[in-house]
């Protein structure tokens, strides 16, 4: 079946702003028309609109752009070094990884198409987590809310496990890159634990952890508490299970259950 | 269509000003408008701050990203929220763009232009038509401003949209903004186009600021609407003559709570003379 002139026309429009570069337009405004097999007549409305169509696509790309260049300002500065920015930008466009109606799902698509496309991860290794730690935050304070899960206890036992909040994160970077910044945007490359929970309040908040601190929260969500502490050779139970009450008293962790 | 509660000049619920609205019950405003991609499956504390607002005043919502005259299958999951949504606000009624904004399940984020064809008619009715059917309250489609044509077109955008709302019997939401860019950017009285228009269908009228750039005028809902635009609003409803609500758009350089309060003010006062005249016509 010959698929209608108005999803054409559509295809068009949407590869004038994503696909095709500013110069190729500027010289022939229909190419995407002619691309799309559109009519003559519809060619020409292209061509006589040229103008007016690329003030449509930036307008279109800055509404993507925007929002990526104010969630991930150091991998911008990173890549604006070599001039690379709009070329990785372009990528992500082109790619047409963006599935989400909702606007707060621009970065994270972003930082979903970068895991999966490896883009310029061989050149910079720590490229990824940069990206994830400057989004983190973000993605802590706006995870969804929900009822908290039922059946949990307030004070943990040596036999319980950890329950996380569902929007508090567990984090570790192979690099420093929470502690970059636009005009030092490259990370040392040391091992960082970090824990991103959300308060009471609804704020994200961010803990740097020691690596055995990390572990054991990973650990006991899965097995009872004193185990995981022996496993990994704390030194006795009591501040560990300190910390966990602080932890639940800040809404980081959403309570105990028994491990069995 | 109109209910009583929903008249005067209400804003739209923007992050910036969340705390403060969530702590000021007595802050004048008759309703807000929000944006349920905003709100839905969002959580922490602006959704919080938000979610209060909305359970505590009149709301009525405004969609961005239906793609009401696009191709793509609609996220059903994402309709059964909006109708939930939609209900637990009490909204009269619903508002999308006429416009598409995905293509092949690529969203763009911008409400780009349909082509005025006959074949984009047929197609825009049965969507919107569609779209109706899953809704639990009244669809309105809001005219945009688009700065070219998207193709060869076979009418003007008055009897496109006519041609829309008419085949699939909905309202209209105005956005006089819009009709008073389109008018700049492509040398039309806006007073005639109105006048040509189904104003009989109109539910909720949009109102915003807007910036010349080069030789083209853009709706950036980042600055205070100009007279001239007062004035069409004003014309608007003293031909409708009903007490129709108007939303204050302000999506970009978005000022403190206040200077936006004086804002809606102004607008208000011109609202009510507007009406007042109406009034005076008809006895």
């Amino acid at each position: 079946m010959t698929e209608s002139r108005t999803l054409r026309l559509q295809r068009a429009m949407a590869s004038l702003v994503l696909d095709w570069d500013e110069a190729s337009l500027e010289a022939d405004a229909s190419l995407p028309a002619r691309q799309q097999a559109l009519s003559l007549a519809d060619q020409q409305s292209f061509r006589d609109q040229g103008a007016a169509l690329l003030t449509y696509r930036e307008l279109a790309r800055m509404s993507l752009v925007e929002p990526l260049e104010e969630m991930f300002p150091v991998l911008k500065a990173l890549l604006d070094r070599d001039g690379l920015w709009d070329t990785c930008v372009q990528a992500f466009l082109e790619a047409r990884a963006l599935r989400s109606g909702h606007y707060r799902d621009i970065a994270p698509s972003f930082l979903g198409w970068l895991a999966s496309s490896h883009w310029g991860q061989e050149r910079w290794p720590f490229l990824l987590e940069l990206a994830h730690a400057e989004i983190l935050e973000v993605l802590v304070a706006r995870f969804p809310d929900s009822d908290p899960p039922g059946g949990l206890h307030a004070d943990p036992g040596p036999h319980d496990a950890i329950v996380l909040d569902p929007a508090t994160q567990v984090v570790t970077y192979g690099h420093a890159v929470h502690r970059t910044r636009e005009t030092a945007p490259v990370p040392e490359a040391v091992e960082t634990h970090l824990l991103a929970y959300r308060d009471h309040q609804g704020r994200a908040q961010l803990l740097e952890l020691t690596p055995g601190t990390a572990a054991f929260l990973v650990r006991a969500q899965s097995e009872p508490l004193a185990q995981a502490a022996q496993a990994l050779h704390l030194d006795g139970l009591t501040p560990a299970l300190n910390l966990l009450r602080d932890l639940h008293r800040e809404g980081a962790i959403a309570g105990f259950q028994s491990a069995t | 269509m109109t209910q009583d509660r929903f008249t005067g000049v209400g804003l739209g619920l923007r992050r910036p000003h969340l705390e403060q609205v969530a702590a000021l019950e007595g802050h004048g405003v008759p309703f807000w408008e929000t944006c349920p991609e905003n709100v839905i499956g969002d959580g922490g504390r602006s959704y919080r701050l938000a979610s209060a607002i909305l359970d505590r005043d009149p709301v009525l919502t405004h969609g961005l990203t239906m793609s009401a005259g696009g191709f793509d299958a609609w996220d059903e999951d994402y309709l059964e929220g909006l109708g939930r949504f939609l209900v637990q606000t009490g909204t009269p009624w619903h508002s999308e763009h006429l416009c598409f904004t995905s293509v092949d399940a690529s969203c763009l984020h911008e409400l780009l232009p349909l082509p005025f064809t006959r074949e984009a008619v047929r197609h825009t009715v049965a969507r919107a038509r569609s779209l109706q059917a899953r809704l639990p309250v009244p669809l309105l489609l809001e005219n945009i401003t688009y700065y070219a044509e998207l193709g060869a077109p076979e009418m003007d955008e008055a009897d496109f949209i006519t041609a829309v709302l008419e085949g699939a019997d909905v309202g209209w939401l105005l956005d006089v903004n819009n009709v008073y860019v389109n008018a700049l950017n492509f040398g039309f009285d806006p007073k005639a186009w109105l006048s040509r228009m189904p104003l009989d269908r109109v539910a909720q009228i949009h109102i915003a600021g807007h910036k010349r750039f080069g030789d083209l005028t853009i709706d950036t809902h980042g600055a205070e609407v100009i007279d001239s635009v007062i004035d069409l609003m004003q014309w608007t409803l003293r031909r409708l003559g009903r007490p129709v609500p108007v939303l204050l758009e302000r999506d970009n350089h978005i000022p403190d709570f206040q200077a936006l309060l004086a804002e809606r003010n102004r607008l208000q006062q011109a609202y009510d003379a507007a009406l007042m005249t109406a009034e005076a016509r008809h006895d």
